[in-house]
């Protein structure tokens, strides 16, 4: 697992590889999707300016993309805390469904009369429901050395058996045939920042975890643990840091970050909460946290990048005959190579150093 | 850092750089929103875009189906795109679009807007209802003959059929009561047991809910549950009687222990829409009800229990539906007129 921190350093080579890094899986991605378009008869160059068109051409585009990347950011920096410590957490997934699910319900059960306030315990509430989900593989790990990725993928499942449950029964809308709960109160809904785009305040608060998360790793005591607990296991407890409490930590704020996601989502976007609410934001996060090497301006990327492969991917249907099938080949070409692409830079390194 | 920023910037304006747009201004083309689950589920989507693709063949209007792996949160940027490039139709099979799509057709009130199973306001959307009561009444006519004829494995001699419904609400008991008023159309001294799953994702639910009708003497029960209703067929595989599925041709799910299927026809409402539209005929504003008369309900072909079934119960429901059609029979649409006597 160490070897899927950075390390965060200083120097003018290192910028570059580091941004090549991250270009990188890309440009092996649009490599292999060209070959793919070629193979089915399509020009590469035409469709890739039509995706770039639609994922940035506009700021109404723009706009769109940012909507998509929202999500992400949280969730990227959720399973970045983690990665960096080398726990590997795969849970941010059910964290922010039943973070989502938490704010909504406040959303639409608290007296209308709060107004705005609501907002407030709303993501409070997801905050809690967030660390609580996630702070017991924590701990499970921490005393009992229960393997975090078995542990967190299965409650993965439970999230979806409790919020599914509850989205089909006790928290069914009255009004509606589908599965969804009620629309939070009107001004309970987080703000849109260029209407008509569906772009909302979340994206703000998404901007405000990345820049808080950038601040911690570099900034604070806990921060510095828990890389040094990521790097070498060790030499931390070595030096007298308590690997069970960095542990607990690291889950704590992922799931404090995946839950406020889960409520940026629900508030934000789509204003309740529903059946097919994440369509797996949390593990795409597990790749914008890869390709952003845990880095906040890497995670911003990733997002980003993701968040318009996710829009232009599909408007981009509009207007050619390209199927959603190309871009789920772009993405995962993109997550492969962004674990790749770490290995071959410490080969790098390693014969540069010799 | 400036460097990654730098290069992921440069990226993307050499990317954008030369961009064109591939959009005929003059066609004013169709678009169809695929539903969560996407095309290749083997049911809603691929049956609207089967609808879809027909229409389009018919009329030569351009169209393409929309897929996304985030349709419930981009539904709203993905209309406004198809609208802002010119899209005269956009039609959507997600439930959750409605919300948006009733805001986004006042912005554009040159495009036509459709929206399914629910009905939205404006003078440009039109709003598609399946009269799912009509294709439950010759499903309840059916099951009132079957339950009584115990030539058919599986089928005892009490005249007890049953309905399971995934919540009590209006929409579900539309279902409910055409159901019961077909049975009681065939035998008036029919008993149907009424249960709510109070869920339409718990299939042991269902499953064990099934079970106890079939315990107190029912061969027959109708599911009107969503993903409840998979427990409810498993019961009757499990019990050897039988289930109703509903919306889409669940025949096959266990063949030969689901009598029938109550569909809804999507192709059929999507490719007359394209054709309306393409006719210059947009029933913008209106709420299209699509009963037997427009093929838009249906019973399924009874792949796996046709053989089972004596043909004179078919053709009496084969009457049954005709009678509909001529409107010499009136069901009860419980939506439309509150709750009848017989069920309350």
């Amino acid at each position: 697992m160490v070897d899927m921190t950075a390390h965060q350093g200083g120097g003018g080579s290192e910028l570059f590889s580091r941004g090549f890094g991250l270009a990188f899986p890309f440009l092996v991605a649009i490599a292999v999707s060209a070959l793919m378009l070629l193979l089915i008869g399509e020009n590469p160059f035409d469709i890739f300016t039509l995706m770039a068109n639609e994922g940035f051409g506009s700021q109404r585009r723009i706009s769109a993309t940012l909507s998509a990347a929202t999500p992400l950011l949280f969730t990227g920096v959720a399973t970045a805390v983690c990665f960096r410590s080398g726990v590997f957490n795969v849970g941010v997934e059910g964290a922010f469904v039943l973070g989502g699910l938490a704010a909504a319900f406040i959303g639409f059960t608290a007296p209308a009369e709060w107004g705005a306030m609501i907002i407030l315990p709303a993501f409070l509430f997801a905050m809690i429901v967030g660390a609580f989900w996630l702070y017991v593989p924590g701990v499970l790990l921490a005393r009992l050395d229960v393997d975090e990725v078995v542990s967190t993928l299965m409650l993965n499942f439970v999230a979806f058996g409790i919020s599914g449950y509850l989205v089909n029964g006790p928290l069914l809308s009255e009004s509606s045939g589908n599965n969804v709960t009620p629309l939070v109160h009107e001004a309970a809904q987080l703000g849109r920042l260029l209407p008509p785009s569906t772009l909302h305040a979340g994206f703000f608060l998404g901007l405000f975890c990345l820049a808080a998360y950038a601040f911690w790793t570099r900034r604070t005591a806990d921060g510095f643990e828990a890389e040094l607990v990521g790097l070498n296991q060790r030499f931390s407890r070595a030096v007298g840091i308590s690997i069970p409490s960095v542990i607990i930590m690291v889950m704590l704020l992922s799931g404090i970050v995946s839950g406020l996601g889960g409520a940026s989502h629900a508030l934000g976007q789509l204003h309740r909460f529903s059946e097919g609410f994440s369509p797996g934001y949390g593990f795409t996060g597990m790749a914008v946290a890869l390709l952003g090497r845990n880095n906040a301006f890497g995670i911003l990327f990733g997002a980003v990048l993701f968040g318009a492969l996710a829009s232009a991917g599909t408007t981009v249907q509009l207007f050619s005959d390209i199927p959603l099938d190309l871009v789920n080949i772009i993405e995962g070409t993109v997550m492969i190579f962004a674990v790749v692409e770490l290995g071959r830079i410490t080969l790098f390194r390693r014969r540069r150093a010799t | 850092m400036m460097k990654t920023t730098i290069l992921a910037g440069a990226i993307a304006a050499l990317l954008t750089g030369a961009a064109t747009s591939a959009i005929a201004a003059d066609a004013k083309p169709a678009a169809l929103i695929i539903a969560q689950g996407g095309l290749g589920d083997g049911s809603w989507n691929d049956t609207a875009n089967k609808g879809f693709q027909a229409g389009l063949k018919k009329t030569g209007i351009e169209g393409r189906p929309i897929e996304s792996k985030d349709v419930v949160a981009q539904g709203e940027e993905i209309m406004r795109r198809a609208a802002d490039a010119g899209f005269g139709l956009i039609m959507s099979l997600e439930w959750i679009h409605g919300e948006p799509m009733e805001k986004l057709a006042k912005d554009y009130p040159d495009s036509g807007w459709v929206i399914m199973n629910q009905t939205r306001k404006g003078d440009n959307v039109a709003s598609v209802v399946f009269a799912e009561h009509e294709g439950s009444y010759l499903a309840g006519a059916l099951a009132a003959q079957v339950t009584t004829d115990t030539s058919i494995e599986g089928i005892n001699d009490k005249p007890i059929i049953g309905v399971i419904g995934g919540v009590k609400a209006p929409g579900i008991d539309k279902f409910i009561i055409g159901y019961i008023q077909g049975a009681k159309a065939i035998n008036p001294d029919i008993e149907v047991k009424v249960a709510y799953a109070d869920s339409f994702g718990d299939p042991a639910k269902g499953q064990q809910m099934a079970k106890a009708m079939f315990d107190e003497g029912a061969d027959i029960v109708y599911q009107v549950a969503g993903g409840t209703g998979i427990g409810i067929i498993e019961a009757a595989k499990a019990e050897g009687h039988y289930a109703i599925g509903v919306d889409t041709d669940q025949d096959g799910m266990a063949p030969g222990h689901v009598l029938t299927s109550m569909i809804k026809r999507v192709d059929v409402a999507v490719e007359n829409l394209v054709e309306n539209y393409a006719k210059g005929e947009f029933p913008g504003g209106e709420v299209l009800s699509f009963g037997l008369v427009e093929n838009g309900v249906a019973l399924s072909e009874m792949k796996h229990t046709k053989d089972r079934i004596p043909a004179a119960y078919l053709e009496k429901v084969a009457s049954m539906q005709a009678s509909i059609i001529k409107g010499e029979t009136k069901v009860w649409d419980v939506t439309a007129s509150g709750y009848p006597d017989f069920f309350k």
